[in-house]
């Protein structure tokens, strides 16, 4: 029965060209004429579809060997995702010009007609259009084979992609380098690769099929298409391309995102590659695939996606330099669930809260005003509030009192100073042998003029990078005398103010994003007419644009003209690179500038980015929300980048407010800020709250007695508790530098070391208060309340109550409780 | 703790291999099927090493004017230096490795390591932690998973840096931040070198001490209550920790390194690396589990001659001594040792007179804790640029230590997202390294 079904399917996909009849539903006759497509999870549900969505949007066929795989993704009402390739009905206008093979279209017939599809109510047409439906298409090197090299696993860094090859052969990392490995294969030990004659019996194909022994094993069958490319190309004669051979210029996957309905569904991935002539191709087979997380949804050689447990993957495609990647959400089988009703403050509230809606997950309630008080204290100052400014914002009745508090606390010099903070780690301010101190120290006050004065960050970021003059009297020059090596400075300035790691591309195209080596060069070739002399000082340097200088890249050697990163080629003559270099870099013609810091900034009060860490933004680490990455971006960019504003919307809003204690949906969620999260309270601001609370005065190089912690200018002053708990040396721009997990040497400097046991001696807390003859009963609750921002609770003071009874013990007791608060975890934590 | 309800791996297959027999049910199949999915769990079993000291020379230290020397290569490949002749039948050194010639007889030298990495930061990591890297997850050290294994012995840290974490993949990977290394935070070497903050304040005795600790525990209480957090319960952990090692004087006199008498101090040497070597072994013999300890920069591009005369001798003094105490005091049968750096150097000396990154092939140098002495395993080809024998892949190498450590390298820990990770994936046990 089901044998004649598929005859009949056939036969009308062979005469009329329509898949399968347009009224005739049942399931059976669908599954009949798309074997491959069975979902194992059952037919999908053909109500309540809000949509359909059909990749790629058009079919373009070029020659007989193109040919285009097309997905068809239904989106429900209650925002699941179902792949319906299989079930949906598809219709040509002209049914002759293509040939179906299951859900891939090949070409038939020149021509332009249209595609129809159709499921559950919902129809979408797209444009087919075929040309050279006969000729065939020559195997190009460039565009046919060396992708091979890519998904066969050939030219990674464990294989023949290393440095120097492996067992005697070697192909550029990720193929960076086309002509070098076409060289390499045909050109070294002639005649032992490739053989002309019967191209079968070449040694790199008999590797390759594990016909003779291989280190690498078997990397495809002889019937695969990646055998019949490369045989065929060895039969050409193994051309290399001309030079006008097109090049890849963007890649796409699709679909875009996916909501999963929970484990074992699929979705089948389509990729499209578009190239500089105009063309494009379905590149699927010969994509590289990888998903972030398998766990969730795993994702195999042809592009085959299987949810697996609850959670969100990316699911990225690699092809040429390129790689994209889209989203996948996985949810329990049939979850019923009911979002919070809860109106969002502003934007923030909204982006997130619409992430959440996603995944199912309710967000934790908003916090207690203690709980509030302590966090924006020191999320804003860096300090602890005082029992006076408890007291003021605990009994004040003024509904908008969180929102007066955040204003008030923005127009401290402790708000300023501690971002002066973040952005001498970010600069590295730090004296050594090529900075003086005096040169450090002009260099910190420039910083920190600039972020008091709130000078548009655009604005200080292009008065930065493109100074000229000496150290001493043009101070941020000393940027270019902190790293003096054209390259390092090129990346350190993608790290810092684009947040992005391109190291990797010095010596190899980018494995994990879309950087080259070309990208990288061209940037770098910004940097490389910074001229350096002497000034009459020997401690000052004299920056200068030399106007000469260039960037050759190590693979041929050409001259690299500057180019901006993932932009245009600027044009140059007469003029500074660093001043066209800025007026891109901090402007919204640089797509990463705004986002780049609005991220760091977010950072700073959630304890982790939207992208994390926030100086690895690479395709392979997407953000957890782009949407809301992209809005903060943009209004930080409208706002004219006023950094208050970018942090009161985020200060305001309910999800900064969110309590860190979870519930069910969100308790195993660290991704998507549905809850508060603890966070070690930085090494720096810890020292200057334990001095606040103890009453006592700290002493550091260079500064007066009493100076915080978070005002030393120079990074390589520091103390054995600042060093123990992690302060950032500045040594390097990396976010890595400034470490907060926790030690047996932080413990045990709490537990027996001068930073808890002489500041509470020397500050004479318990001493002051007991002598103005404060009952020990309240001083309990003035110490808890300097600590913690809250009163102790009535249990905590039944434990004291009875050490307390003997007033001749009070001192001793009272200062052991100081001693237990500050070693206490509530004390290092902020939440 | 798969183990608990669930059938372990190995009973799993006895299962499975039942299941031909046809005595199987449907109900014990599926079983079978969810073991599967739980974590591959093997028991402890008594390791002939208690514990490693692992030496890591930072910056890839060459094998040729080392462990691996190619008198017979051309002078381009085998350099200037001469080669000595060592305790071992027929197998040379370098001319700077002039005590631990003396002491070959105690060693294995591998001169057949591999792997692929040729950057500082990857070979390091897989140095560390028998893992190439990967960009979806951070492998911990070796040091850290002994931590997680077996915890702290004698009231001392498991995991200790001296003088401090020597890099990134020297930490706790995607495990917990309980199992970091202690690090010393001065070097020993420094006159008057003494670990923080090991003893109470003045003025703070044991009973006020202990009414401090009861007081703290109520305060900890509320938060605790209401809070979970990786960070929280690391820091609950060190805090532990830290009163073990208070109220431990024993184990704080670990550290004292002026407690050693004059003369073994100047037998390894008053320098960088005796201090360290001597400080590892006093830790080790009271109780710690893996001290790792760095001496010198061995990335020598430029020069290499110089570099070796400048930094090797204290080295070889130190190690040499390090092997003969540990032999006196009966601590090597327990005790592993393992000499390692990230990478070997290029077969050829470059332009600068140096030699460059080479990963292709490189030597590690084992003793002690179930090692066999007097043996050379593995070997180059001619130059010095490809294993020629038995190459040994750090999964393999890893294995084999974990082994010694009565730890089965196949063991599967838990990563972020219920995934379980092997401590070591498809490595190998190398039976001709042990005794």
């Amino acid at each position: 029965m089901a044998r004649l079904r598929v005859l009949f399917a056939l036969l009308i996909a062979g005469v009329a060209g329509v898949v399968h009849a347009e009224d005739a539903a049942p399931a059976a006759a669908v599954t009949a004429t798309v074997p491959a497509a069975i979902p194992p999870q059952g037919p999908a549900p053909t109500t309540g579809v809000d949509s359909l969505r059909v990749y790629p949007e058009a079919v373009n066929l070029l020659t007989s060997k193109d040919r285009q795989l097309v997905v068809v993704q239904a989106v429900y009402t209650n925002g699941l995702t179902r792949d319906v390739t299989g079930e949906s009905t598809w219709t040509f206008a002209n049914p002759a010009l293509v040939r179906r093979d299951a859900n891939t279209l090949w070409a038939a017939a020149d021509g332009a007609t249209e595609l129809k599809v159709e499921f559950g109510g919902k129809m979408l047409t797209l444009p087919v259009k075929v040309e050279q439906a006969t000729a065939p298409r020559p195997i190009s090197f460039k565009l046919d084979v060396m992708p091979i090299f890519m998904k066969a696993g050939c030219n990674t860094g464990s294989c023949h992609g290393a440095a120097r090859g492996k067992d005697g052969f070697r192909l550029s990392l990720f193929g960076y380098d086309p002509d070098g490995d076409h060289f390499r294969l045909t050109r070294e030990i002639p005649g032992r690769r490739l053989d002309l004659a019967v191209p079968a019996k070449s040694l790199a194909i008999e590797k390759s099929t594990g016909a003779v022994p291989h280190t690498g094993g078997k990397r495809f069958t002889p019937e695969s298409e990646m055998f019949k490319d490369f045989t065929g190309w060895i039969a050409d004669n193994c051309p290399l391309d001309a030079a006008t051979v097109p090049t890849c210029t963007s890649l796409e996957i699709y679909p875009k995102q996916a909501v999963l309905d929970g484990e074992g569904a699929t979705q089948q991935v389509t990729v499209l590659a578009k190239y500089s002539d105009g063309t494009d191709r379905d590149v699927t087979s010969l994509a590289l695939f990888m998903s972030n997380n398998d766990n969730s949804a795993a994702i195999v050689d042809s592009g085959l996606v299987t949810a697996g447990k609850r959670g969100e993957a990316f699911i990225m495609a690699r092809f040429s330099t390129h790689t994209v990647g889209s989203q996948y959400i996985v949810l329990p089988k049939d979850l019923q669930f009911t979002f919070p009703q809860e109106a969002p403050v502003n934007y923030v509230d909204e982006l997130v809260n619409e992430k959440l809606k996603k995944l199912r997950i309710a967000p934790s309630g908003i916090c207690s005003d203690e709980v509030f008080l302590r966090r924006i204290y020191l999320d804003l100052t860096g300090l602890m509030p005082t029992y006076d400014e408890y007291t003021r914002f605990m009994t004040s009745a003024d509904p908008e009192k969180r929102n007066q508090l955040i204003d008030e606390l923005l127009n401290r010099k402790e708000f300023t100073e501690l971002w002066v903070g973040y952005w001498a780690e970010w600069l590295m301010v730090r004296s050594n042998n090529q900075i003086s101190y005096k040169s450090m120290l002009l260099y910190y006050n420039w910083l920190s003029e600039q972020i008091g004065k709130n000078v548009p960050l655009d604005k200080m970021v292009q008065n930065l990078l493109s100074a000229s003059g000496g150290t001493f009297k043009v101070p941020q020059t000393n940027y270019y005398q902190n790293e003096t090596d054209t390259l390092k400075v090129a990346e350190n300035v993608a790290q810092v103010f684009m947040g992005m790691r391109i190291q990797c591309a010095q010596c190899h195209n980018h494995p994990f994003d879309r950087w080259t080596q070309d990208d990288y060069y061209s940037f770098a070739a910004f940097f490389s007419q910074i001229g350096r002399k002497g000034a009459e000082d020997y401690r000052e340097t004299i920056i200068f644009n030399s106007g000469g200088g260039e960037v050759a890249h190590p693979v041929g050697g050409r001259v690299m003209k500057p180019k901006f990163l993932g932009g245009a080629y600027p044009e140059l003559p007469g003029k500074d690179r660093r001043q066209l270099m800025v007026q891109w870099m901090a402007s919204p013609e640089n797509p990463y500038f705004a986002s780049n810091f609005a991220n760091r900034v977010w950072a700073h009060f959630f304890g982790n980015g939207i992208i994390d860490p926030v100086d690895d933004v690479r395709i392979s680490n997407p953000a957890s929300n782009p949407e809301l990455l992209a809005e903060l971006a943009k209004r930080f960019t409208a706002t004219n980048y006023d950094f208050k504003q970018l942090v009161r919307d985020i200060c305001r809003s309910h999800t900064y407010q969110r309590s860190t204690e979870r519930n069910e949906t969100n308790a195993t969620d660290e991704l998507n800020f549905a809850h508060a999260n603890l966070r070690r309270i930085k090494a720096e601001s810890l020292l200057d709250c334990i001095s606040e609370v103890t009453n006592t005065r700290d002493k550091f190089q260079g500064l007066p007695l009493g100076a915080r912690a978070v005002q030393i200018a120079d990074g390589r002053t520091s103390t054995y508790f600042l060093t123990t708990f992690g302060r950032a040396t500045r040594d390097t721009v990396c976010s890595c530098e400034v470490k907060m997990e926790p030690t047996l040497s932080q413990a045990l400097h709490l537990l027996n070391g001068e930073t808890s046991n002489d500041k509470i001696r020397g500050g004479r807390v318990v001493d002051v208060l007991l002598e103005q003859k404060v009952e020990p009963l309240q001083i309990v609750e003035r110490l808890y309340i300097a600590c913690f921002a809250r009163k102790p609770t009535p249990e905590e003071l039944e434990v004291f109550k009875p050490l307390l009874a003997d007033p001749a013990n009070a001192k001793v007791v009272l200062e052991d409780l100081f001693w237990s608060l500050l070693n206490s975890r509530e004390f290092l934590f902020n939440h | 703790m798969a183990n608990r309800n669930t059938i372990d791996r190995r009973s799993f297959l006895t299962v499975g291999a039942l299941a031909g027999a046809g005595s199987l049910t449907l109900a014990d199949l599926l079983r079978c099927k969810q073991a599967q999915a739980e974590q591959k769990n093997y028991a402890a079993f008594e390791g002939t090493a208690k514990s490693v000291i692992h030496i890591f020379l930072p910056g890839g230290m060459a094998h040729q004017e080392s462990f691996d020397p190619k008198p017979y290569a051309p002078i381009e490949y085998r350099g200037e230096m001469r080669q000595i002749a060592t305790k071992i039948d027929g197998a040379q050194f370098g001319e700077t490795l002039v005590q631990t010639a003396q002491i070959a007889d105690k060693l294995t030298i591998c001169r057949s390591m591999t792997h692929g990495e040729a950057a500082h930061e990857r070979g390091t990591h897989n140095m560390f932690t028998g893992y190439r890297p990967s960009p979806a997850l951070t492998f911990p050290s070796i040091g850290s998973v002994v931590s997680h294994e077996y915890g702290p012995r004698n009231n001392l840290p498991p995991y200790v840096c001296i003088p401090s974490q020597p890099n990134e993949f020297a930490g706790t990977g995607y495990l917990s931040s309980s199992f970091s290394p202690f690090s010393l935070g001065s070097d020993p070497a420094q006159g008057g070198f003494k670990v923080r903050d090991l003893s109470l304040p003045n003025g703070i005795d044991d009973s006020r001490f202990a009414t401090r600790r009861s007081m703290l525990a109520a305060v900890n209480q509320h938060f605790a209550k209401k809070e979970k957090a990786d960070g929280l319960q690391a820091m609950d952990t060190f805090y532990d920790r830290a009163y073990s090692l208070i109220s431990a004087p024993q184990a704080r006199e670990a550290f004292n390194i002026e407690a050693e008498p004059a003369a073994v101090r100047d037998e390894y040497g008053r320098g960088t690396a005796g201090a360290r070597m001597l400080l590892a072994r006093r830790l080790v013999g009271a109780g710690v589990r893996l001290v790792n300890l760095t001496f010198g920069g061995w990335d020598m591009h430029n020069n290499i001659v110089q570099g070796f005369r400048g930094q090797m001798p204290e080295f070889d003094k130190a190690f040499a001594t390090l092997i003969r105490d540990l032999e006196r005091t009966g601590l090597l049968k327990e005790t592993l040792v393992m000499i390692s750096s990230e990478f070997g150097r290029t077969p050829k000396i470059n332009a600068q007179a140096g030699r460059d990154h080479w990963p292709k092939v490189f030597s590690v140098v084992l003793a002690g804790g179930g090692i066999k002495g007097g043996q050379i395993y593995g070997s180059s080809n001619s130059t010095a640029s490809e294993p020629e024998e038995d190459a040994l892949d750090p999964q393999d190498l890893f294995t084999t230590v974990y082994h010694c450590l009565g730890i089965v390298a196949d063991k599967e820990l838990m990563a972020p997202g219920d995934r379980p990770i092997e401590i070591i994936d498809g490595g190998k046990v190398r039976k001709e390294l042990l005794a």
